[in-house]
């Protein structure tokens, strides 16, 4: 037995994958040659997997101002902030993104999934509790499992389940923190945040928001959810990622409570790791300079997510509950996902498997991710790709119950109308209140 | 097994049958990951679960040291006594 027999089971599990003739967790791109467009197997391919929500990543600005780094400052930090120092940019960043959020203190991680381990591993120490929606990203297990707060999990997006847990604990000493996300990743929904803050409120615990998926898409300013929904005062930390909206890597947190600095001394996924380089500082302030600058990109993100979300439910697909960047279609059987998975990427586009686990109730979803630069048409044709495979696969009624492209209103006795499942909006409430 | 522990038991049987949509019946000595077939987030929900029907609260790192469906009870036990 070697020391990988411990991951026979997983072995046995991908092996199955693959017989399939599919791996979603080893896509290998010739190339990319845009924000939307990549090579696959030879094969122009379109991007509908990238989070680039905003389409920064070719941003003529934001290239040039990392290379102009690059020649200036060199190619690395080679160490971590506190060994080797902060250069001008990093203290550049944090300053301008704590102006964006309104906020006194902001400290900048390598990546957001650090930002995540380094800010939830440190808050809470053994003598307090960690309050964390059931469907969180792994980055906030991580980070729980890293720290030392007893952790204890309420049921997704259900603010009295929430209130339920935290009354269990109400004699407890010590603080509590709750962790919700803005938009989660995987179904694209968003967290009831004004119900949460007012659980938050009602037992005095700290609430922080994780706005990876929401930056830049929600909020009059693309602040977020906070924003959008007005609680920002309430939210006492905010972590977000360049590496979607801002299209680069990092994560950053910010807050206006007093002692935050302390943070910088004590929390390990900050002190000892590498800090982000001259190129990624100043690509990043770039695309958030134009994150702030040009709304233009949320308006065609937004209405871009509404004909791709509207046109997949119109088409009878079972998608996630809201509209949102991020598009989910349900599939039931994991093994019909991955042929489907296959079949997209054969015809030129691509986007994200997710399979159990990593989703909720065992089934698997095709997940999208909408961008700004698609145009009308990147959207159609996937709308278009995606019905005929779904009637090759049986998932979709007869072609004869498809309604045309481009989508027209479904009709109630259309089957797919009542797809879209329980928290399902109005059309208008979907993609007005969703990305305003 | 005392009358008490066999009530526990039955009543974890419960919470079990609605995590995993099907009935086991449990002995003590049963390995909860091996024996039941739980992956990690069916723990976690077994878990959530508990805490409801017990009202009480199990931090997930009590729940990393609970392997049998003994461990599981004693746990449960000393969480109500304490509450």
């Amino acid at each position: 037995m070697s020391i990988f027999g411990k991951f026979a089971a997983l072995t046995d599990r991908y092996d199955r994958l693959r017989e399939v003739g599919a791996d979603p967790f080893a896509v290998k791109f010739d190339d990319i040659v845009s924000s939307v467009e990549g090579v696959v197997n030879g094969k122009r391919t379109l991007l509908f997997g990238t989070n680039n929500y905003l389409g920064l990543t070719f941003d003529e600005a934001a290239k040039e101002r990392s290379i102009d780094a690059i020649r200036r400052h060199g190619t690395g930090t080679t160490g971590s902030r506190i060994a080797n120092g902060s250069y001008k940019g990093h203290q550049e960043l944090e300053r301008e993104l704590a102006d964006f959020y309104g906020h006194k203190h902001c400290m900048v991680f390598s990546t957001g999934y650090q930002a995540n381990l380094g800010m939830i591993s440190t808050l809470v120490g053994k003598d307090d509790h960690l309050f964390l929606d059931a469907d969180s990203h792994a980055s906030i297990y991580d980070g729980s499992r890293l720290g030392h707060a007893p952790v204890v999990r309420f049921r997704h997006n259900n603010p009295d389940d929430l209130a339920k847990r935290l009354k269990r604990l109400s004699d407890q000493p010590g603080d509590k923190l709750i962790v919700v996300e803005g938009i989660y990743s995987m179904l694209g929904d968003t967290a009831p945040l004004k119900e949460f803050v007012d659980v938050k409120r009602e037992f005095g615990a700290y609430l922080m928001v994780d706005e990876a998926h929401s930056m830049g898409v929600l909020g009059r300013h693309g602040r977020g959810l906070a924003e959008r929904e007005g609680v920002e005062d309430d939210v006492d930390f905010v972590v977000g990622t360049f590496s979607k909206s801002l299209a680069s890597v990092g994560g950053f947190c910010v807050s206006s409570l007093d002692g935050f600095e302390i943070l910088r001394l004590a929390s390990r996924p900050y002190m000892f790791t590498a800090s982000l380089p001259p190129a990624i500082i100043s690509s990043t302030l770039s695309a958030l300079r134009t994150l702030r600058a040009e709304p233009q990109r949320r308006d065609k993100l937004a209405a871009n997510s509404q004909r791709f979300y509207a046109g997949l439910r119109n088409a009878g697909f079972h998608v996630g509950p809201e509209c949102s960047p991020i598009v989910a279609v349900i599939i039931d059987q994991p093994e019909i996902a991955v042929a489907f998975w296959k079949r997209l990427l054969e015809e030129g586009m691509y986007l994200n498997l997710a399979l159990p686990p990593a989703t909720p109730n065992s089934s698997a979803f095709l997940r999208s991710s909408v961008s700004a630069a698609h145009s009308d048409e990147h959207i159609d044709f996937a709308i278009a790709l995606m019905t005929r495979i779904g009637r090759e696969f049986g998932l979709l009624p007869a072609e004869n119950n498809v309604c045309p492209f481009p989508a027209v209103a479904v009709s109630a006795e259309r089957l797919g109308a009542t797809a879209a499942i329980a928290r399902a909006l109005p059309p208008a409430v979907g993609a007005g209140a969703g990305m305003a | 097994m005392n009358e008490d522990k066999g009530q526990l038991i039955a009543d974890i049987e419960d919470v079990l049958e609605t995590v995993i949509n099907r009935r086991v019946e449990l002995r003590t000595e049963m390995n909860i990951v091996n024996d039941l077939g739980l992956d990690s987030i069916a723990v976690m929900n077994f878990c959530m679960a508990l805490e409801d029907k017990f009202d009480i609260s199990i931090p997930l790192h009590d729940m990393a040291s609970v392997v049998t469906v003994d461990d599981l009870a004693k746990t449960i036990e000393t969480l109500r006594s304490n509450a």
